[in-house]
Parts: structure tokens; sequence; C-alpha cells
């Protein structure tokens, strides 16, 4: 059965094992969905998050050849159910000023910040899973939206040892 | 004690530290820093070819006849790119290779500078590591790692690229220093999948061995011998495991797969228990892995832990190199026997002639090789039908004497293969044979043979034809046989002008003669076989069919519409 699986890599914080990385899952064909990298707890490591749709011998198979990779220090995959996502999008939107207080509303109720104001549009940030942004991203349905840059989502896994965090705050919403 | 040296001089340096001999090679703009300095290392052997192509291929063929790293090297851009077929070669079957190339000055990186190539970029998904040296600071730990990378664990190729700039740097060499050591990233076997494993091997009905090219990598031999008399279960040979198990042995089958023997694959289809000692279950050796011994469980005994469920799902995995694991396995194998099953397999063989018309066949030019080398040989085979024929007829005895582009199928392979093969083997007679298409992709390296003085001796089966395409176009493309006839020259008188002896064969009767005179020959040698222009190799499973569905015979012929 194929469903949201949740790559964890720790790897060198450079472009070549990025690259290395990333070309094992292109010529692997593994399914794909979204990537996200940045640093880690680690100096000089980064963590790269990786979405798939697959089922968990494919994530498996996935890790073990993205181990196989001088620079890749460790991999797992997870049931994206047994982790915490959020990824981030920043949206540049066209409203004129009578519509200002419907974008206020939107960004209310998202919980989204409102990072720059001008004559005719905004521009908003949003965090939360992947089915928050996209609700958030038709919310915006009725405007034009002139950029948006998703960051793709970041996971951690819920293990046992660590508190399962509780924010579900943004989520609240319908 | 610290000396002042440049980048080029520890490269020298590093690779006698890494106890290089030989390296293959060809220099050029971005790589004269470490030519200049070459001179100054005599015992480092550089054999200059004539393609770097065939630098990679022959650092290839060393690795794999000695164990140890190959070692070859080439300028940036087109030399660089050059040795693009012989990486992908070696990572595909798993040889320990070091490339060592030049790239532009540091400064030029990135404008397109003139024979500049991102050669780290295009070898990525083809070497198993590969480092662009940024630093001479880094330049010995970088060198000496891609010696370590290249030849522990699973081995494989591993690139250094090296700016000439880096090159001409000096810097206070200290000598070797131990450089970070590859971390282990494999488990040990478990003690409980070593129990299942024993269990299942004791209660099989009917169990098989498939050894691949690990058990030569690994050295194995002792081994998997021994697990086979212990426990009576009969072994099949890969490609890249032939020459891994002894084939006069009594509990040998042959090679499985596409042109595997008909009882070996049969003998799969009703097995009820693989033991898979180091082989990835291609699918030349398993057809529709669907439909691939759809009665047995499979133990996979693996170092790379990223080949399990792979192809087939296994029912327990013992990693690790297949010696120590098959040391571990038998401490928990009793002794058993497979009469029952050895017998139905016996009933499953049958007397198969070689259809040749004509009395030079393949089968008598190898039974004849082998005659005249009394056995000590080693093979190097190109790619296509004659590789089928060498790897089928020709009666592997001592390990690690079948040397062959497996994976990748790489034409043009054998002849500067043979050349690191020999390099590797002083004292043993190495044969490399091709086709008359594989042979004339790198027949230049005749010349590198007469320049170094390099006894390989070339045997081609000249069918006239790329004898497998036409194969293939016969039997599933209506014998439309587009772009496979081939034209050769003379190749008795290409030899000569290269000045290697050469010799014609048209009949059987001259088999002994000319491969006699090939043996006697100090130096290189040829003998070309006439063979029979269309001429198939047999059994063969279609690709993408299971291993069930043989091909057995000649299809019948086209009746026209």
């Amino acid at each position: 059965m194929s469903s949201g699986l949740t790559l964890s890599v720790l790897l060198e914080h450079d472009l070549v094992t990025f690259a290395r990385a990333v070309g094992v899952l292109r010529r692997r064909n593994f399914p794909v969905k979204s990537i996200a990298v940045g640093p880690s707890a680690s100096p000089g490591l980064a963590r790269l998050t990786i979405m798939m749709e697959a089922d968990q011998a494919t994530g498996d198979r996935a890790a073990r050849q993205l181990e196989k990779i001088i620079g890749v220090r460790e991999a797992s995959a997870f049931p994206a159910r047994d982790g915490v996502a959020r990824e981030l999008a920043l949206v540049r939107v066209r409203a004129g000023r009578e519509h200002h207080a419907e974008l206020l509303d939107i960004a209310l109720l998202y919980k989204a910040a409102i990072l720059d104001e001008f004559v005719d549009g905004a521009i908003l940030e949003v965090s939360g899973s992947e089915a928050f942004v996209l609700s958030f991203l038709r919310a915006l349905d009725g405007f034009e939206l002139l950029e948006v840059a998703r960051s793709g989502a970041v996971a951690v896994e819920r293990t046992s040892g660590l508190p399962v965090p509780v924010t579900h705050t943004s989520e609240a919403v319908p | 004690m610290t000396e002042l040296l440049t980048g080029a001089q520890v490269m020298c340096r590093v690779l006698l530290e890494e106890g290089v001999d030989v390296m293959f090679g060809y220099p050029g703009g971005a790589i004269m820093p470490f030519y200049h300095a070459l001179p100054e290392f005599p015992t480092l052997r550089h054999v200059l070819v004539r393609h770097e192509q065939a630098a990679a291929h022959a650092a290839d063929g060393y690795a794999r006849a000695s164990g140890r790293p190959g070692v070859c090297v080439a300028t940036s851009g087109p030399g660089a790119t050059n040795l693009v077929t012989g990486l992908a070669t070696a990572m595909m079957d798993s040889a320990p290779v070091v490339a060592i190339t030049g790239q532009v000055p540091r400064n030029m990186i990135g404008r397109d500078a003139f024979q500049e190539t991102d050669i780290i970029g295009i070898t990525q998904p083809i070497t198993k590591h590969n480092v662009l040296v940024q630093d001479v600071e880094l330049l010995a730990s970088h060198l000496g790692e891609a010696f370590a990378i290249a030849r522990e664990g699973r081995p494989g190729p591993v690139l250094v690229d090296v700016p000439k700039d880096v090159q001409n740097q000096k810097i206070e060499y200290e000598g070797r220093s131990r450089g970070v050591p590859v971390p282990a990233k494999r488990l040990p076997a478990a003690p409980a999948d070593l129990r299942e494993a024993a269990e299942l091997i004791a209660t099989a009905q009917r169990p098989l061995i498939m050894a691949g090219h690990g058990v030569v990598l690994a050295g194995a031999y002792e081994e998997l011998r021994c697990l086979a008399e212990r426990t009576g279960i009969p072994v099949i040979t890969t490609l890249l495991g032939i020459s891994g198990f002894p084939e006069s042995h009594p509990l040998h089958l042959g090679m499985p797969g596409m042109h595997g023997e008909v009882h070996v694959n049969r003998a799969i289809q009703q097995a009820d228990l693989i033991v898979g000692v180091g082989l990835r279950f291609d699918d030349r050796v398993t057809g529709n892995t669907a439909a691939f011994a759809p009665r047995a469980k499979i133990i996979h005994l693996e170092l790379d832990p990223s080949e399990v469920g792979k192809n087939v799902p296994a029912t327990v995995a013992l990693l690790g190199d297949c010696r120590t694991v098959l040391r571990e396995l038998l401490r928990a194998v009793g002794p058993r026997d497979c009469r029952a099953w050895r017998a139905e397999i016996a009933g499953l063989m049958k007397s198969r002639t070689e259809q040749y018309r004509g009395d030079l066949s393949p089968e008598g030019i190898l039974q004849v090789l082998d005659e005249e080398t009394e056995g000590r040989c080693t093979i190097v085979s190109d790619v296509g039908q004659h590789q089928m024929w060498v790897a089928k007829l020709y009666p592997y005895e001592r390990p690690n004497t079948h040397i062959t582009s497996g994976g990748l199928g790489t034409m043009g392979f054998a002849v500067p293969g043979a050349i690191g093969v020999r390099l590797a083997r002083p004292d043993e007679p190495v044969w490399a044979i091709s086709g008359d298409g594989g042979f004339q992709m790198n027949m230049q390296e005749m010349a590198t043979m007469v320049q170094e003085q390099i006894p390989v001796k070339m045997a081609i089966f000249n069918n006239g034809y790329l004898g497998m395409v036409r194969q293939w176009q016969q039997f599933f493309h209506g014998r439309r046989y587009s772009a496979t006839p081939i034209w050769s020259p003379d190749y008795v008188k290409l030899a000569e002008a290269y000045g290697v002896a050469g010799w014609r064969v048209e009949n059987a009767d001259q088999t002994r003669a000319a491969i006699r005179a090939a043996m006697v020959v100090p130096g290189p040698a040829l003998v070309e076989f006439l063979i029979e222009q269309e001429a198939n190799v047999f059994p063969m499973i279609p690709p993408g069919a299971s291993l069930s569905e043989p091909i057995e015979g000649e299809p019948a012929p086209l009746v026209p519409a």
C-alpha cells in the first residue's frame, strides 16, 4: 500500500553531497514529492527531508541507497503519520485597497504573518502541514497570486525517547 | 620529517605509499605537472595507452586480477570524459579503480575554460565516490581516502580531480598520514538470521546455491566449496561468479539466466530454496523477476545492504562479505545430502550438440585453448555471443580466471582489460577473446602492448556480424539485419602493421597450430577465427520472459506473407 513516507537524511552540508543524494533518488526513480534541506543540530551537517508517496519497503530501499553515499551519515524512512511535518509558504498576492480587509481576515484565520504590505497587495507567510498550506492557498483563490514560494516539508520523527509536541494551534482552523 | 613537495610530487608519493606499481594513462595539459613529477619515481610504471577508455579498462582488469586498486590517469576535458565508459564498467562490476584526472586551474573552474569539463558531475552516478581537490593541504588525504574507499566494503571506482594549480602548489609533506578510515556502514549477520538460514538449508527439499562475483571478490572459494560439499547442494555460477567454483566438481551445475542451460534454469524454477552468495539477482540472471524461482525462499548473502530486496525479496539476509558470512554460516550448518534432488536435476539435463555449420566451432576452439594452456590461463572476454560461448564452454577450474564486463556489457573491454590482467599476472598466459565488433572498438591498444612489451594473446571470433544483436534481430525483429553486418580489416595484416604476430584460422585442423604458435611467440599475438556467420547462442530466454520459457533451437524460417 502506498502512502506518505518521510525520508530523513543527515549529510555533510555541501552542494556535492546534496547533489549526490538527490541524484541517487532521481536515477533510481524514487517517487519524490518534495525536498527540503538546511542546517542540522550538528555543525557541518545538514538535514535533508524528503517526502515520498511510497510504501515502507521502498523508503527503506531509498535509505539504503542514500547511506552508500560518502558524506551521508544516516538515512531513515518512516511513515509520515509517525512524524511531525511542517512547511512554509511565502505568497505575494495582489489586492486592491478595497480588498485589504478581506485579505487580513484570511491571514488572521490562518495565523499568516503579513511581511510586507503595499498599495495593491501584500506578502504573506504561512506555515503548517501540507494540507494546511494548501487550504490557505485555496482560501486565497479569489486573489491574484503573483508569486508563491513553498519550502517543502521538514519533518522530525515522533520517537518514544522524545516528548511529542502538542502544537495543534494552527491546525485548529478548519 | 617534512619535505617541500609540489602537489604533483605528493600525488606520486601517495601512489607509492598505496603500493601502486603500475598505472595506465595519457598525458595532457591539465595533468602535465603530475607527468613532470612522474620520472622522479621510477618504480611507478606508467603504461601509455592509445585512448583513455583503455586506461580505465586496463586499470579495471588489473584490479580484478590482483584484488588491488587499479590506477588510471587522464587529463581534463576529453581525457576525463574518455574514462567514463571504463568507470561505469568498473562500477557495475564492483572493481576497485582509482582514476586521477587533471582539472583546469581553480580560478578558471566554471568559466568554460579550455578542456574544462565537470567530471565530478559527469561521473557522480558511475563512481563509488569522487572528489575535486580544492586545496593542496587536502590532496594527500583525498587521494589516500580514494584508495581506501575503492578497496573497502563493496569495491568500486573513485575519481580524484586535481586542478593544475593544485598540482603545482608547494606543500610541506610529512609522509603517509593515515587518513580518516572509511566508516563501516555494514551490520554483522545476526545470530538469529544465521540460525534461520541454517534451518532453511537443513530442511529444504530442493536447495540451490547461486554464486556470484562476491565469491571472487571476497576470495570465498574454499568456504563456498565447503558449504556445497557439506550439504550436497548443487552450485550455479553467474557470469561473474564463473571460476568461483571448479566446473569439474560434481556439484557444479552451470550458468543461469538468459543464456543459461535449460536444466539450470529449470532447477531454479523448481527449487524451494536459493542460497544466493554475493550476487545481485541481475535481470539477465532472473528473467522476469515476478516468475523467478516461484517456489523458492531466498537466503541472500550480501555485502551491500542496498542490494537486499532490490530485485528479489530475501527471506533471510546475511550481511557481510561472502567469506566472513559463509564461515559464520558454516558453523551453523550441519551435514546433509541432496541425492534425490540432484537425481531430479540430472533428469532435466538434455544432451544438446551445439549446432554449427562448418567444423570450426567455438566449442572446439575453446577446448583446444584449454588443452594447449594446460588449463593455466586467464581469459578476458568481451561482450556478445563469444562471451556466452566462453562462459559456457570453457572449463574454468582455477579461481578468478574468467574476467569479463558483466553488468555494463562493455564491448571493447577485452583487449585493454587483458593488458591490465597480464600486468597483474606476469607469469600467466592471458588471452583476450573478442568478437569482430568488440575487437574493433579498442584494437588500437595493440600499439600499447608492443610499446610496453605486454604479451597479451588475442583471439577474435570473427563471424562478420555484430552477432548477438543479429541473433536478437533473427529471433525478435523478423530477421531484419539492420546495421549488424560488419566489415573487418585483414586482422593478420593489421597485426603485422603493429608489429604483432598474427594467424588466421579457417578450419578446425588449423586451430591447434595457431594457438600453439601464438603461445610460443614472446610478445603479443593475434589469432583470428573465421567462425560460422549465423551461429546462435542457445538456449536463450527472451528478454522479459521467465526462466521457464527458453528458446532451444533455430526459430522456424519466416513464411512470406
